[in-house]
């Protein structure tokens, strides 16, 4: 099939969308890790308080569409800072992303180190390896294997959950393929094009993930039921 | 702007219609996708290349699509094919609802696939050894050995799906068709005021997520009551409910990690 010039431009377009797209999913994903692996580690607490905060703010936020995050944050924060900052739908679809996909993270955190037996901490102390280094090269290590299927998942997750801020009128791939879709009235084609990019990145993403489980579970024996 | 609860009140009868099409299209996509996805599992799990290939790639591509894009696909895509346009099935792609319960389905679909195979391939192989040593042919192994351990195996992970795809019906109202989040965004335009019409919508999805949590757990209790009390104490997450809410939802079996991981964590 030849393409006309406009269908030329119209591709053109969708890959200066493809890169918004792409900095949203990799600066929401590393954001949310970050900061999901802060509040993973705060909420291991016993602390009462910490725990009923975490509880009530966790409930909250794995109860809600994300899509309703980003659009609270986008119309709610553009009204409420009205004159004070300019809200995109960059900036608000990235803080709404970090913050409902904190959350997953810190759970997966949370739930990883809880997992690590016991016996790792206590043979630590009796080995008397000072606690941030039994941290770093025993626990970390262990936890980052038993959370990393997940973590895996969160970042496919969050890539195409930024299609959704194109719904708050980001210019990503989804939009560009939107108006091309429109103007060009050959609609099949250009959603055809943003859904094979999705479809791209996660074939690509379980290459990486097969790798990365290989390295991080070495020394980890294979049985078969 | 603040939370105004005058504006709530009045506005909910319209929110309650949205949710009531959340609720129906969520309905519909549950019945709809565990129909489509059992014989796409088992075309998966075949060793035959001219099954699973097919199988393989429908869940790469509908797993890998955000769901938004499929909606916009089917709905608006499918159109411009001149054999659905103007064939019979235009009375079905000519409906934004139908098309909404379309698309969903086979975003689902395809999770569900990776979930069943994931419970399925978690059923000892001893099992399915021991009754064929036993003379029990390989169709009932699986209707009364196989499946029934593996939905139980996969529950967690299928409970994780659905809550997810619950929430992610939101993006229906792309394709005109008024659901909650459409509803609020209605309101939000004719009143200027984003923070009530929204935050009242999250409330009404807090709550049916949840009441689908606790149904989902009941389930999950009677389909396991036969486990002795040990067993069960086992079983119980270390952590909170909410617990690896993903990690389940990838494909991993809940069923025999749970055990491996809580039995170490003691």
């Amino acid at each position: 099939m030849l393409l006309t010039d406009s269908e030329i431009g119209y591709f053109r377009q969708l890959a200066g969308g493809a890169v918004i797209t792409m900095e949203l999913a990799v600066s929401g994903y590393l954001l949310a890790l970050a900061s999901g692996t802060v509040v993973g580690l705060l909420t291991l607490s016993r602390n009462r308080l910490i725990q009923a905060v975490w509880r009530v703010y966790a409930s909250i936020i794995m109860g809600v569409p994300s899509l309703l995050v980003i659009f609270l944050f986008y119309y709610g924060g553009s009204s409420m800072l009205e004159g004070v900052i300019d809200i995109t739908p960059f900036a608000a679809g990235l803080s709404a992303l970090v913050v409902v996909y904190t959350v997953y993270v810190a759970e997966l955190v949370r739930g990883a180190i809880r997992n690590v037996p016991r016996g790792q901490f206590e043979a630590s102390a009796a080995l008397a390896i000072r606690p941030m280094s039994a941290w770093w090269h025993v626990i970390m290590p262990q936890a980052v294997r038993l959370a990393l299927a997940g973590l895996i998942t969160v970042w496919m997750v969050v890539l195409k959950d930024t299609a959704l801020v194109s719904l708050a009128g980001l210019n990503d791939l989804v939009a560009h393929a939107k108006t091309a879709a429109g103007a060009s009235k050959e609609p099949f084609i250009f959603f055809v094009t943003a859904a094979l990019f999705f479809v791209v990145f996660s074939a690509a993403t379980l290459r990486v993930s097969a790798r990365l489980e290989r390295r991080f579970g070495r020394g980890l024996a294979v049985v078969k039921a | 702007m603040l939370f105004d609860p005058a504006l709530a009140w009045a506005i909910l009868p319209r929110m309650l219609y949205g949710m009531l099409n959340t609720v129906t299209i969520t309905a519909l996509v549950l019945v709809l996708g565990l129909a489509v996805s059992l014989p796409i599992t088992l075309a998966r799990m075949s060793p035959r290349p001219m099954f699973n290939l097919p199988a393989a790639a429908f869940v790469m591509f509908f797993r890998g699509t955000p769901a938004l894009i499929l909606l916009y696909l089917v709905y608006y895509g499918l159109a411009q094919l001149p054999s659905v346009h103007d064939g019979p099935l235009w009375l079905i792609f000519a409906n934004a609802y139908a098309c909404a319960v379309i698309g969903l389905t086979l975003n689902h679909a395809s999770y569900l696939v990776e979930i069943l195979r994931g419970g399925l391939d978690a059923v000892p192989a001893g099992l399915t050894e021991a009754s064929a040593a036993l003379g029990i042919s390989p169709r009932q192994t699986f209707t009364w050995i196989r499946f029934p351990l593996a939905m139980r195996y996969a529950l967690k992970a299928y409970q994780n799906e659905v809550l997810m795809f619950t929430k992610g019906t939101a993006i229906v109202g792309v394709i005109t068709v008024v659901d909650l989040t459409a509803a609020a965004n209605e309101v939000f335009e004719r009143t200027y005021d984003p923070v009530t019409p929204m935050l009242g919508a999250a409330v009404l999805y807090w709550v049916l997520v949840n009441l689908m949590r606790i149904r989902f757990e009941a389930l999950d209790r009677s389909l396991n009551r036969h486990l002795i009390a040990d067993e069960r104490r086992l079983r119980k997450p270390v952590v909170g409910a909410s617990q690896g809410a993903l990690a389940r939802w990838t494909s991993l079996p809940a069923g025999p990690t749970e055990h491996a991981g809580t039995e170490q964590a003691r």
